[in-house]
């Protein structure tokens, strides 16, 4: 079993089909992952299962890996077992609150989709104005937060941070081939790359909010929480101010055209 | 069992096994002189950008490794949110910690009893009047102390 724990995970499911379903019944959204490098027992760790719950699973995957023998299952090594309920550190849950704009404007995708017009004039600003919103706040004012200073607290080679920053490379890919998309007036490549973007953030900030961040502030001290709050104050200084304001209104006004409340673009 | 909980007699003295293992010595981990919040002064050089503990007085009483779990590393000042006067005092003091001495981080430490939330809430006031934003933790003992809660409050 020791073999199996030290594994990727997509390995192990594309060898063993049913642990995709199992994986499933216990939340743990790895079948989806576009990378898949993380070991069976880091994946297992990093979900926080309740002990008994753990072992439940690790029972059912040695069954599925090991359906004639009967095996004994390692305990997964935990710094420190928690309580599930979310509560984030200061400036984590200043990132969980950045994920709240960001998915409110993923959810107004499906509608620009439906009705957009690349002929009309502000259609295409519009689009471009989201395009803007995507780099200029998810990308440059949240992501850059996570690059530049949070990741930088652990090895980079971690494979759910390698997942991480894979995750922001291909929606700047996304982001680009969407304008192009707008430029060439191209609406079937547009709502593709429109549709891609929304589908990767969208599982993207669930694997932050319920697994990479609770991970993250079971293993900050005390010490490291204020170092982290400061240097996000400091970025957000350095972006200048109202960049917050600014996305929240695009936002609130796309919501308000999507909503037929305002026909003016 | 009528009364304030924080002044309700309660007797603790049968212990589980083990409870009395007085083998091994620990170095005391404070680093400072004076601790009481009115004698402090935020400009001391201990406080400059540091972790600070805001302990209510009981705490380091119920808590037995307190200097170990919780002091180790930080600077303190304590106090009692029902007994002391001049609790604006310590509003100020707290907010010239946050400005002046632009500590790090603020860890308000309390007894579960009602009167000691105070100390939580004076430490917010202090926050909300401060020109700097820091993260403020409360840590809650139970009378035994065993950690009741621990969670980011600010």
């Amino acid at each position: 079993m020791e073999k199996y724990l030290n594994s990727p995970i997509k390995e192990l499911i594309s060898r063993f089909p049913k642990l995709a379903d199992i994986l499933n019944e216990y939340n743990i959204g790895c079948v989806p992952c576009s990378v898949g490098s993380c070991l069976l027992k880091d994946v297992v760790g990093i979900h926080n299962l309740p002990e008994d719950e753990e072992q439940e699973l690790m029972g059912r995957i040695a069954g599925v890996v090991y359906p004639d023998k009967d095996i004994r299952i390692p305990k997964i090594a935990r710094k420190n077992r928690v309580s599930k309920e979310l509560k984030y550190s200061p400036p984590i849950k200043r990132l969980v609150d950045e994920h709240i704009l960001i998915k409110k404007f993923l959810a107004l995708v499906p509608w620009i989709i439906e009705n957009m017009d690349l002929k009309s004039d502000k259609w295409r600003r519009l689009i471009l104005d989201g395009a803007d919103f995507i780099r200029g706040y998810a990308d440059k004012y949240h992501h850059a937060k996570e690059e530049d200073i949070l990741f930088k607290y652990f090895d980079e080679n971690l494979d759910i941070i390698k997942t991480m920053l894979a995750d922001h490379k291909t929606g700047r890919d996304h982001v680009k081939a969407l304008i192009e998309a707008v430029e060439k007036q191209d609406p079937k490549r547009l709502a593709e790359h429109l549709n891609g973007y929304k589908e990767l953030l969208a599982e993207h900030i669930k694997k932050e909010d319920e697994i990479l961040y609770p991970w993250i502030d079971r293993g900050l001290s005390v010490t490291q929480v204020g170092g982290l709050f400061a240097k996000f104050n400091d970025a957000d200084e350095k972006q200048g101010k109202g960049v917050q304001e600014r996305y929240e209104k695009f936002v609130m006004k796309a919501e308000r055209i999507a909503k037929g409340k305002n026909q003016k673009f | 069992m009528d009364g304030c909980p924080g002044s309700r007699m309660q007797d603790f003295r049968k212990k589980p096994e083990g409870a009395h293992d007085e083998s091994g010595k620990r170095a005391s981990q404070l680093a400072q002189w004076p601790i009481q919040l009115h004698l402090i002064s935020p400009m001391a050089p201990y406080y400059q950008k540091a972790d600070v503990l805001l302990s209510a007085d009981c705490v380091a009483y119920a808590a037995g490794d307190f200097h170990k779990d919780y002091l180790k590393g930080k600077s303190i000042a304590i106090g009692c949110p029902k007994l002391d006067e001049g609790q604006d005092e310590y509003v100020e003091k707290i907010k010239s910690l946050i400005d002046d001495a632009k500590i790090n981080t603020l860890t308000v430490m309390t007894m579960q009893v009602p009167c000691c939330a105070g100390l939580v809430a004076t430490a917010e006031e202090a926050l909300r009047s401060a020109k700097r934003k820091i993260p403020i933790k409360s840590i809650v003992l139970t009378l035994q102390g065993d950690v009741l809660s621990e969670e980011w409050v600010s």
